[in-house]
């Protein structure tokens, strides 16, 4: 409103005050300086609408002029636009009713209580018109408005279903998202109860207690998660919370309860734990297959615990119930006794020294068949840092089995090539040595038919005689051209460590020692001086005495057949390798032939080894020589110097013990 | 024995038998030639008059189971006796089943050498074209 002037007073006129004059007139001045003194306008209308008057605030408020009495209400500026306020004037006017009326000046709203203003006499000759100013109040209720719809539309935004609860727990309102959620209108729930919503769904013990927990005074509460919740999307697994909601100077409390739609998140999840939970059946399906097709079973072990985990395949390669519990106990009976000691030694090294290890050992099977098994350890550490070893068992049985029919048939082979070489070397030397024979008898026969003949032919006689030591010779240079076949022209001299040697030719003889069942055991010399010899005769000579002692016990079965190998220093430039089986044995009257060439007590031997062996010792100016055990077998032993050169050129030493 | 002996051939590689057997052959009353090879023995004057064939088996060149079928070829049908250094009992039956007379292996004695060429000479087919 515009300002006015602030000396500006209300105006007063054609009040009546009974009583005399003077009295009178002094009671309105009181009056209307009373009323002038109140904040609130005041305005007084005549029967016929005409501004009687006003008071000081009216005129400073409404912005009323002294000019403005005496004129009808719808001239003065400010109830120019209030039809409404000069009708409810009238009504007071002619129907004596009071009321209130919003009224707007400007920026500024009023409520105007209009009242029928009544002499003494009774008659309503005007109306008494008070502005109580509400633009604040207004303002606040508009304020509220707004924020009751702003809150409003965003409970409505919101998606998550909301509701509040009254102190009874029964639906006060909810949001948009909530009456969609269980297909209803508000009027439909308005008063009714939470628990009968979604097909009774929400009705158990722990939801009521927590709310009316909540609703007496509790600030906490544990989300609960319901499941077939029946909703207008079937039913739904919903998790609720609630809050509180209480205002200050309010004694009643609600609860605010959210319901959060878990179903998606829940399927999928079902499905992935089922999809999860379906390559990991896959994957361990394959690794079984796998395992299986390859016929490797794996285990675990955790040193300090003694825990053992066994594949499904390794059971099945043990042929022991799978699931039951693995001990070194079961794996005792299962593995082959003479493998046993290996177990024990690599199980105790395994628990010593975490390290990789690899090892190979036998399974004896209830049905006496043998099981060949090469076993990876890899060692490591489980979750909690304790020792683990991981390993993979492999049945190489088929493989093993091959491998030895291989050897065997790879050895069948040399014995074939051997025996025909032989076969032909016998045949070439007997032609040899038939031809000059058979000149040899035929002049011999000749020469004493032409000494017998009369006269003798003794020039004749003298020829074939001849002829007869011509043929005899021929026959020696045979037999010399044969010992020059045995002995081998060159020796190839390096410097050898002997025990090197005898670890390769151990290494080509284990699998004919195996499939001859030999367990063969070395003991070799840590300080064994190197010898300056020819490796590759020296190595035939070793896996020589290694054949003659597998053979020596191929008839043994009574007892282990236990070989020994055995390198060491002999006096101080000498080196010693003494091969002792557990065989038949040698007769002691053998004992000397048997280092003869074509001297054998074996049925299918040539007696040719121990000759070939004995002439290359000796070119290495050493000895062989063989003696009796004091158990059964007998042992060979060869030495030789560390340097031949060294030696005087002595002739062979032939010993025998 | 009357008229000319009958000649025994020698066919053999080595020397020594070459030397000796006609000698003996000679102590048994045969005439005797001594060839050291089977083609020698072919190039010779002599095939025609052969009455008895001591035949080596295994030669350089031709083998004497070689001459055997050539002389067959050729229409001869000396008797023929196998002599070998090779002392494998087991050519023995399939060279007396392709008609040797007999096989001797060296050394033989006196003895099996007259009686193999008594026998040869005792031949249905003998004595061949030519000898009288």
């Amino acid at each position: 409103m515009t300002m006015q002037p602030a000396s500006f007073s209300g105006g007063w006129t054609g009040f009546h005050v009974n009583g005399d004059g003077a009295t009178a007139n002094a009671t309105i001045a009181d009056l209307t300086s009373i009323l002038d003194t109140v904040e609130v306008p005041i305005v007084v209308l005549r029967r016929d609408l005409t501004m009687a008057g006003f008071n000081r605030t009216a005129a400073d408020v409404l912005g009323l002029l002294l000019s403005d009495i005496g004129r009808v209400s719808r001239d003065i500026p400010a109830f120019a636009g209030s039809p409404r306020l000069e009708q409810l004037c009238r009504e007071a006017i002619t129907g004596g009713v009071e009321s209130r009326v919003d009224f707007r000046d400007e920026d500024t709203w009023f409520v105007v209580r209009i009242s029928p203003y009544a002499r003494g006499s009774g008659q309503v000759t005007g109306a008494v018109l008070t502005f109580t100013d509400v633009t604040a109040f207004r303002a606040s209720i508009d304020q509220a408005i707004y924020e009751r719809e702003c809150t409003k539309a965003i409970l409505n935004t919101v998606a998550e279903p909301l509701v509040v609860l009254s102190a009874d727990q029964r639906i006060q309102s909810g949001n948009r998202a909530f009456y969609t959620m269980f297909g209803v209108s508000r009027d439909d729930t308005q008063e009714s109860s939470l628990y009968e919503l979604g097909n009774g769904a929400f009705d158990h013990a722990p939801l009521r207690r927590q709310i009316r927990k909540m609703l007496a005074g509790s600030h906490v509460f544990q989300p609960i998660e319901v499941d077939h919740v029946v909703t207008a999307q079937g039913e739904r697994t919903l998790i609720l919370d609630s809050s509180p909601l209480s205002f200050p100077g309010h004694s009643e409390r609600r609860v605010l309860v959210t319901f959060q739609d878990i179903t998606a998140r829940k399927q999928a999840e079902a499905a992935k734990d089922l999809r999860s939970e379906e390559e990991l059946r896959r994957s361990e399906a394959v690794l079984a297959w796998g395992q299986r097709l390859s016929s490797t079973g794996s285990f675990s072990w955790k040193v300090a615990s003694g825990e053992v985990r066994w594949s499904e395949q390794l059971y099945r390669i043990y042929e022991v119930e799978p699931g039951t519990p693995m001990t070194l106990d079961v794996m005792r009976a299962r593995v082959h006794p003479e493998d046993l000691s290996l177990l024990e030694k690599t199980a105790e090294q395994a628990r010593d020294g975490m390290n990789d290890f690899e090892w190979q050992y036998r399974l004896l099977m209830p049905d006496r068949s043998i099981k060949y098994l090469h076993t990876v350890a890899h060692a490591t550490r489980d979750q909690d840092g304790q020792p683990e070893y991981i390993a993979a068992v492999q049945d190489v049985t088929v493989r093993r089995e091959s491998e030895e029919a291989l050897a065997k048939a790879r050895s069948d082979l040399a014995t074939v090539t051997r025996v025909a070489t032989l076969g032909v070397l016998t045949a070439s030397i007997a032609h040899e040595v038939n031809q000059p024979l058979s000149g040899i008898i035929t002049n011999a026969g000749t020469c004493l038919r032409m000494l017998d003949a009369s006269p003798p032919n003794l020039e004749g006689a003298r020829d074939t005689a001849r002829r007869t030591i011509r043929d005899g010779n021929r026959a020696s240079d045979v037999i010399a051209r044969l010992r020059a076949l045995f002995r081998q022209d060159e020796l190839t001299l390096e410097s050898l460590d002997l025990n090197e040697v005898t670890r390769e030719v151990v290494t080509l003889s284990l699998s004919d020692l195996r499939r001859n069942r030999v367990a063969l055991q070395w003991e070799l010399a840590e300080d064994l001086p190197a010898v300056t010899a020819d490796r590759i005769q020296l190595q035939q000579v070793i896996s020589n005495l290694l054949r003659n002692a597998s053979d020596a016990m191929a008839d043994v079965h009574d007892r282990p057949r236990h070989v020994l190998i055995r390198t060491e220093p002999e006096d101080r430039d000498r080196v010693r390798v003494s091969v002792r089986d557990a065989g038949v044995g040698v007769d002691p009257q053998n004992m000397k032939k048997l280092l003869d060439a074509f001297f054998t007590t074996k049925s299918d031997g040539m007696g040719i080894g121990l000759s070939i062996s004995r002439s290359i010792i000796e070119r290495h100016h050493g000895r062989l020589w063989a003696e009796p055990n004091d158990g059964p077998g007998a042992t060979f032993s060869f030495s030789i110097p560390s340097d031949p050169a060294m030696l005087p050129d002595t002739p062979p030493q032939w010993g025998y013990s | 024995m009357t008229g000319n002996p009958s000649l025994v051939s020698v066919v053999d590689d080595d020397e020594s038998v070459r030397e000796s057997l006609p000698d003996l052959l000679r102590l048994f009353g045969f005439a005797a030639e001594a060839f050291s090879s089977a083609e020698a023995f072919l190039e010779s004057d002599v095939v025609d008059e052969t009455s008895c064939l001591l035949l080596d088996i295994a030669m350089p060149g031709m083998s004497g189971p070689d001459l055997q079928q050539e002389l067959k070829r050729r229409r001869h049908t000396i008797p023929i006796v196998f002599i070998t250094a090779h002392g494998d009992g087991a050519l023995r039956p399939a060279l007396l089943a392709h008609g040797a007379v007999e096989c001797l292996f060296k050394p033989f004695s006196e003895a099996a050498l007259l009686d193999a060429v008594k026998t040869a000479l005792r031949r249905p087919d003998y004595p061949p074209a030519g000898a009288t």
